[in-house]
């Protein structure tokens, strides 16, 4: 992740009108952007995809930021407002699910192959749940469950987060269970 | 599935690492974007100007057609008049294009 000073400083480069000090920007940053993008699609080519057009649209908008926020929730929220567009207009992926890759693993590896398949499929169907509840769950878990960034993050008061949160947990549960019957 | 489960589910995924090339990417993205031309400003005085030109006629034709009141009148006993010579007229122009098209039909099979 950035250090502060450090982008404070490529910042009022890019600022002054030195574009190559972008790129220290997107050394810092580019894991946690495709990170971001990774889970809102879950297919890693489309997040490095995603991420780049969210660090465009950065930096044609680095002239607004007044660093009234700190930059890092400023950058969040520029790319969440991107993956948000993009998946309007591109849809959700489709997400081709891994045959099983059971024949001739041992028993344990078995056992932990079943239980990355169990757990990708959760983390799958966060991407099935209506809008609101998906960015708010993604956020939350992105953001390392701190309530009050994400909801910066996100432009969203606290209570509403937490309503978004509980909700879309619910929902997840149901379709897990419908998923498993 | 338990709410611990969950929780311990959707908060353990691990980090992705970025592919070689991609802050290269990018930064010759940004570099394309810089080089570009910056996009043509709207033309506002050339609006202005145009908006304010089609009140000027607007009024102007207001006021003319106030004044010839009588002069529209005229035109209109005299349009009256040539009913007949218009219907033929008419009936030239719509038998010129069916005769134009009517060798195209058979052209075509």
């Amino acid at each position: 992740m950035g250090e502060p000073n450090d982008d404070d400083a490529d910042l009022a480069r890019v600022q002054a009108g030195d574009p190559e000090a972008f790129e220290g920007i997107v050394r810092r940053w580019q894991g946690r952007l495709i990170g971001l993008a990774w889970r809102f699609c879950r297919d890693r080519a489309a997040a490095e995809d995603m991420a780049q057009e969210a660090f465009l649209k950065a930096f044609r908008s680095l002239a607004t930021f007044r660093r009234e926020s700190k930059f890092s929730t400023w950058l969040t929220a520029v790319a969440l407002n991107t993956y948000r567009s993009r998946l309007r207009s591109d849809g959700l992926p489709l997400l081709a699910m891994e045959p099983t890759r059971a024949i001739s693993v041992a028993p344990v590896a078995l056992a932990d192959l079943q239980e990355q398949e169990r757990t990708e499929a959760v983390r799958r169907l966060v991407l099935t749940l209506p809008r609101r509840y998906r960015e708010a769950i993604v956020v939350y878990y992105f953001e390392e469950r701190d309530l009050a960034e994400s909801a910066r993050v996100l432009g969203i008061a606290e209570g509403t987060l937490k309503a978004r949160l509980h909700r879309g947990r619910e929902l997840l549960k149901r379709r897990g269970a419908e998923k498993t019957r | 599935m338990s709410d611990e489960e969950l929780e311990q589910i959707l908060s353990s995924e691990d980090a992705l690492a970025p592919s070689s090339g991609f802050a290269r990417g990018v930064m010759a993205a940004v570099r394309t974007e810089v080089a570009a031309p910056p996009p043509l400003p709207f033309p506002w005085l050339r609006f202005f100007v145009g908006i304010g030109a089609c009140l000027v006629m607007a009024a102007a034709g207001a006021a003319l057609s106030v004044q010839a009141d009588g002069i529209v009148r005229d035109i209109a006993v005299t349009l009256r008049g040539t009913g007949p010579e218009l219907g033929y007229a008419a009936i030239a122009l719509v038998g010129s294009l069916a005769l134009a098209r009517f060798p195209r039909v058979f052209a075509r099979d």
